[in-house]
């Protein structure tokens, strides 16, 4: 691949060029072990990524999607015309802040607390302990959850009853909702969500801790300089993701706790496509929704992976 | 040696670094405590007899021991090959998954890839956008894949979550060891296998974790790309014991139900839980063995 | 470290492999999997010719049909019955055929249905998750079979209830195979020896129902001098309060006003006449206090355990009561049992309000079949599949799919079914199976040895039926609702529930009502209305 020229310019890009071939050849290997990877996304990713088209259509699974009639953005301007689409607009990002600040930190905060204890079999029995509830349908945990607090004979309303002389609709009053989703959310995914962090933190070099012994670090001061920011790559590249989904709340545990009485505060754009689903063959309309969604995501996930790399130097890419 | 210097510290403990003990063990005895609770509930009331299930609403300890759940899962072949079919589904799955997700992530690592930046936000793109349930099930179909397992092990053998945080390990991984590696005359696959992997037993274990829980839970999958009932594995019918019977479901309404329909036994129903929970919950703890801090650090300096 | 060239080789081509193999046994395992499965069918269906040709000299070929039907666990099994299970030998044999059955869990039903429709490999008959928009579509645009025209050719489909298929009725045409359940099933279950107890000897009318729930919740009708009892026993759902709300004399859906139109049953007096009520026994905490979250299936609960006297229910949940409390160690009875008994079940179809005895009607079918005319393509293959279906409302075919083989699942004592309890296995042969059958004629089916409860049940359900009140827009398909309709029933749900409750009075009714109109509400109404008279005109 030889070009011969008189320009300096072009011999540049050839140089630069070249340089890049070289570059490529070298690193042969690497491609080759991207290339099951890429081949498994073109395939099974994109492959079926027609399927976003669909949101634009009025599809029928039986017409196939040739035939379904194209209805433009029909569909979102039902979505956005829609009276309750601020409702289930500030529902469901008013979830996902409270999941931010209270579940996103929660398996930190135990990760960082399972890390000072010493003794190894308290340790591991522990964390086989809290990674438990992670396998409870959720159908069990909102059924356990009307148990303990139904007005009608639940013991937290009993011993409150009996105490306070009062109970507290804890399953129907909206102000109970998102407390109710927070702490469900808590206890069944704190300690599953641990684990990358234990791992995490297998990969800290003890001599930092040795080093910091001598220059007299106290514990925390250990924790604050060491451990912390030994896990932050992890947690920062777990929240950028994590944006990504802002707009996505779990389905079942909000429509399995959702009633006519705490909608107002309860419904969310999962539910509320899920109940137009019912009725109307919905694979349009909810195509539409996600793909809103997707496209929320996406620009959440740009910004703040910007805004992770200005800070901290760690991004996504 | 690198403990000996911790302990040695430990005698100078101040006081308020004790306290801090003290109260860390008893938290994490109560948290311990209140996660496995229900847990306990269901393993009690599988042994517990259809009348004491219906009178009392929470208990640990059943008042009557009985087996009769247990004596009829193992007693019908078709429980027990469903259970072999999840394992089937959940090792073959995890060892797809992980073949692919580790090659790719291993590669993505290297910061200056031609193209590295491309492919990664293709990838974040699939995170976000895909086809779809019926698109897939379409791919799926034409490419021969129903009915059979490749159906629930391809499709999705690389989540990209996944794939980011494990090429996050990756690029933390002491660069010399690679570069030494790499002049000793090993390419860059037999680095991968001889030097990387054997220092990331923790990040290989955290993820088949990952993957196989998530191939032992897999409901929908297997439902849309399963006709056989005989390929079925333990979640379908735990799902459809579960919420089927419960008013959740959109059909199956008493209203449906012929007029003499019985629903299935509640201690059944809990002992297919336990069936179906214990053996996946009994892989944490031996895969914690390979949480163990500082390993890679250690073969460095040897 | 060094590693030989070949080692290195070796390597890579493992790679390679794994990574092909991955990709392409996919493709591989189709052209594999694809053959066999034909294999196995033409193998079986020689078995089944070999095997039926010794017993008849002339022997039609097995006719191969493949179904889609429903799967619910049950106290049979909790998985469906498996091919090789006698009695789908036995039904294979009966009707000549080499079935394939495809058994979908019925949570998520409807996405695999829906997948199913889009993947044109459709069975020859496949179970429809109700008159969905799918369905409907699916319907009008030739994916099935008409059947209508056809059934008067068979001894047992033609006495499908006319009624029942004009409820399934698409645009006038029928494209189902329903499957039939009684009409009068909603009633009311409530405890008879409670009754006694508070000193009432018979629950006819609405005001008797009140002073009933009235007295269950404040004189101690089990007698154990505690305040731990309630009246009834409420539930999320809207089922129970839209069962009540036909006695005060509201219509069942629809009803026709003076002028002959339709209005929808929550702009009727009489339906807020019941919510009325409702708020009433809220209100004087004769239901349960956050009934809005309970979850139907823990009605049960309640009322094993005592603290509940009543449930708005299908009268057979009585049944299923009766073994539950039986479970829990109590013997049962009903008002009519003459010895002993620690619990009496009472059920009735309905109470007696302004306008006499009206119960509410269920649509009388569970889910219908569809014939795909992808899949069944000739008028006579047609007609093999309807034949299949005909067969399956014989008494033998009804007893074998829900009662199970004689002598095996069950015995006859004075010529009626008695289960024969014992090996759970023996119940998973037959489990799912009572999916296939229509139904149709109905109490086409051998008696049972039933419990006093039961026959109980049995024959209230029978009575019900001549008080039912039919819904006369149940035939009509409404373009307004089936884009907006989850929005609007939703409006009236909740504020029916506020309005229980006390969150909202009467003025908060009416705005949530006016809010229903704007949305739709009145579009609603005039498309109904419309098509409503289009449908008599046309009769």
């Amino acid at each position: 691949m030889r070009v011969a020229t008189n320009s300096p310019t072009l011999n540049l890009e050839t140089k630069y060029r070249r340089e890049m071939w070289r570059k490529i050849r070298k690193d042969k290997w690497y491609y080759l072990l991207l290339l099951p990877g890429i081949i498994y996304f073109l395939v099974f990713r994109y492959g079926p990524m027609w399927g976003i088209l669909i949101a634009f259509k009025n599809y029928m699974p039986f017409l196939g999607f040739w035939k379904s009639p194209w209805v433009g953005f029909q569909n979102f301007e039902d979505f956005f015309a829609n009276p309750d689409f601020f409702k289930l607009l500030r529902n469901t990002l008013l979830i996902s802040f409270y999941n931010l600040i209270f579940t996103f930190p929660a398996p930190i905060i135990l990760a960082l607390l399972l890390n000072e204890v010493k003794n190894a079999l308290f340790k591991r029995t522990v964390q086989t302990l809290v990674y438990i509830p992670h396998f409870i349908s959720m159908t069990i945990v909102v059924s356990l959850t009307y148990i303990f607090l139904t007005t009608q004979g639940g013991f937290v309303n009993n011993w409150l009853y009996e105490h306070t002389g009062r109970k507290i609709q804890f399953l129907t009053d909206p102000k109970w909702f998102r407390p109710l989703i927070i702490i469900q959310t808590i206890w069944k995914e704190t300690g599953w969500g641990t684990i990358i962090f234990l791992a995490t933190l297998t990969n800290i070099n003890p001599s930092l801790y040795e080093a910091a012994i001598v220059d007299g670090a106290k514990r925390w001061q250990q924790m604050r300089y060491i451990t912390l920011p030994c896990l932050m790559p992890t947690v920062i590249i777990l929240l950028i993701l994590r944006l990504g989904g802002i707009l996505d709340t779990g389905f079942e545990q909000i429509y399995l706790m959702m009633n006519s009485l705490n909608r107002e505060v309860a419904d969310v754009f999962d539910t509320y496509v899920y109940t137009m689903g019912i009725a109307r063959g919905a694979f349009s309309y909810s195509t539409a929704v996600g793909l809103f969604k997707s496209i929320v995501g996406i620009v959440l996930i740009q910004l703040s992976n910007l805004l992770a790399r200005k800070v901290s130097d760690i991004s996504l890419f | 040696m690198v403990l000996r210097g911790k302990k040695s510290n430990a005698i100078r403990e101040s006081l308020g670094s004790r306290i801090f003990d003290a109260f860390n063990y008893v938290f994490l005895a109560f948290a311990g405590m209140l996660c496995i609770l229900p847990f306990l509930y269901v393993i009690g009331g599988s042994f517990a007899t259809e009348g004491e299930l219906t009178t009392r609403s929470f208990f640990i300890i059943p008042r009557t021991f009985t087996l009769d759940a247990y004596k009829y899962i193992f007693s019908t072949s078709a429980l027990a090959n469903s259970f072999k079919n999840t394992l089937i589904i959940t090792i073959g799955g995890t060892a797809i998954n992980l073949f692919f997700t580790v090659s790719m992530a291993y590669a993505l690592a290297k910061k200056d890839l031609i193209g590295r930046n491309a492919i990664i936000n293709m990838v974040i793109f699939c995170m976000l956008f895909g086809g779809g349930m019926i698109p897939t099930y379409l791919l799926v179909r034409n490419l021969g894949m129903l009915d059979t397992y490749w159906a629930l092990w391809l499709p999705g053998a690389i989540s990209p979550f996944n794939l980011f945080i494990v090429r996050n390990f990756f690029e933390e991984f002491p660069g010399e060891l690679r570069d030494s590696a790499e002049i000793d005359g090993c390419n860059v696959p037999q680095t991968l296998w001889y030097i990387v992997l054997p220092l990331s037993k923790a990040v290989l274990a955290t993820f088949a974790l990952f993957y196989g829980v998530g191939h032992w839970n897999a409901f929908m999958g297997p439902l849309l790309y399963l006709n056989d009932s005989k390929k079925w594995p333990i979640q379908i019918i735990l799902r459809n014991l579960i919420i089927a019977s419960s008013g959740t479901a959109g059909l199956g309404s008493l209203v449906d139900m012929p007029p003499d329909y019985q629903p299935p036994a509640q201690a059944l129903k809990l002992a297919v839980i336990v069936v179906a929970t214990v053996p996946i919950l009994l892989v944490y703890p031996f895969l914690q063995r390979y949480f163990v801090k500082g390993v890679m650090i250690g073969s460095l300096k040897g | 470290m060094s590693l030989k060239p070949t080692t290195r080789l070796l390597m890579v081509l493992v790679c390679i492999m794994l990574f092909a193999s991955a990709v392409l046994a996919g493709c591989s395992k189709d052209a594999v999997n694809q053959q066999p499965q034909s294999g196995e069918t033409e193998n079986k269906g020689e078995e089944t010719q070999s095997g039926g040709s010794s017993d008849e000299p002339v022997q039609e070929e097995p006719f191969k049909l493949s179904i889609m039907t429903i799967f619910y666990p049950s106290d049979k099994a909790p998985e469906p019955a498996p091919e090789d299970s006698p009695v789908i030998q036995k039904l294979e044999e009966y009707t000549n055929t080499d079935l394939e059955i495809l058994w979908t869990p019925s949570t998520n039903y409807e996405d695999k249905f829906n997948v199913t429709l889009a993947s044109n490999d459709m069975p020859m008959v496949i179970l429809a998750p109700g008159k969905t928009a799918t369905v409907i579509s699916a319907c009008r645009n030739g994916v099935f079979w008409e059947l209508g025209p056809y059934f008067e050719e068979y001894p047992n489909l033609s006495q499908f209830n006319p009624i029942v298929l004009n409820n399934i009725s698409i645009d006038g045409k029928v494209y189902g195979l329903y499957r039939a359940r009684d009409l009068g099933r909603n009633g009311i279950i409530y405890r008879h020896d409670w009754l006694q107890k508070v000193g009432m000897n018979e629950l006819k009318t609405i005001d008797d129902f009140y002073t009933m729930l009235k007295k269950f919740t404040y004189e101690d009708p089990d007698g154990d001098g505690k305040d731990d009892t309630f009246g009834m026993v409420v539930h999320q759902s809207n089922y129970q309060f839209n069962v009540s709300a036909l006695w005060f004399g509201a219509p069942n859906g629809w009803g026709e006003n003076e002028n002959g139109e339709l209005v929808p049953a929550h702009l009727t007096p009489e339906y807020f006449e019941a919510l009325k009520w409702w708020k009433k026994l809220y209100d004087e905490k004769l239901i349960n206090e956050d009934f809005a979250a309970l979850d139907p299936e823990k009605r049960y609960d309640f009322i094993i355990n005592e603290q509940a006297g009543a449930e708005i229910q299908v009268c057979d949940d009585a049944g299923r009561l009766e073994s539950r409390f039986k479970d829990a160690g109590k013997s049962v009875g009903t008002p009519n049992t003459a010895e002993d008994v620690d619990v009496r079940l009472g059920i009735v179809g309905a109470v007696e309000g302004p306008k006499g005895l009206r119960a509410l009607p269920t649509s009388g079918y569970n889910l219908f079949y569809l014939v795909s005319k992808q899949s069944v393509k000739t008028e006579d293959e047609l007609k093999r599949v309807l034949k299949f279906f005909d067969q399956l409302g014989d008494r033998e075919m009804q007893d074998l799919l829900d009662r199970g083989i004689e002598g095996v699942h069950y015995e006859l004592v004075d010529g009626k079914v008695k289960p024969i309890e014992g090996d759970q296995r023996l119940g998973a042969q037959l489990s799912g199976l009572n999916q296939l059958l229509l139904f149709v004629p109905r109490n086409n089916q051998t008696p049972r040895v039933d419990t006093e409860v039961r026959e109980l049940q049995t024959k209230v359900i029978a009575e019900n039926e001549k008080i039912v009140v039919g819904n006369p827009a149940e035939p009509l398909i409404s373009e307004v609702y089936s884009q907006k309709g989850p929005q609007l029933d939703q409006i009236i749900e909740d504020a029916r529930v506020q309005f229980i409750v006390g969150q909202i009075d009467e003025q908060g009714w009416k705005d949530a009502i006016e809010q229903w109109r704007k949305l739709g509400g009145d579009d609603y109404i005039k498309e109904i209305n419309d098509l409503y008279k289009k449908a008599k005109a046309n009769q």
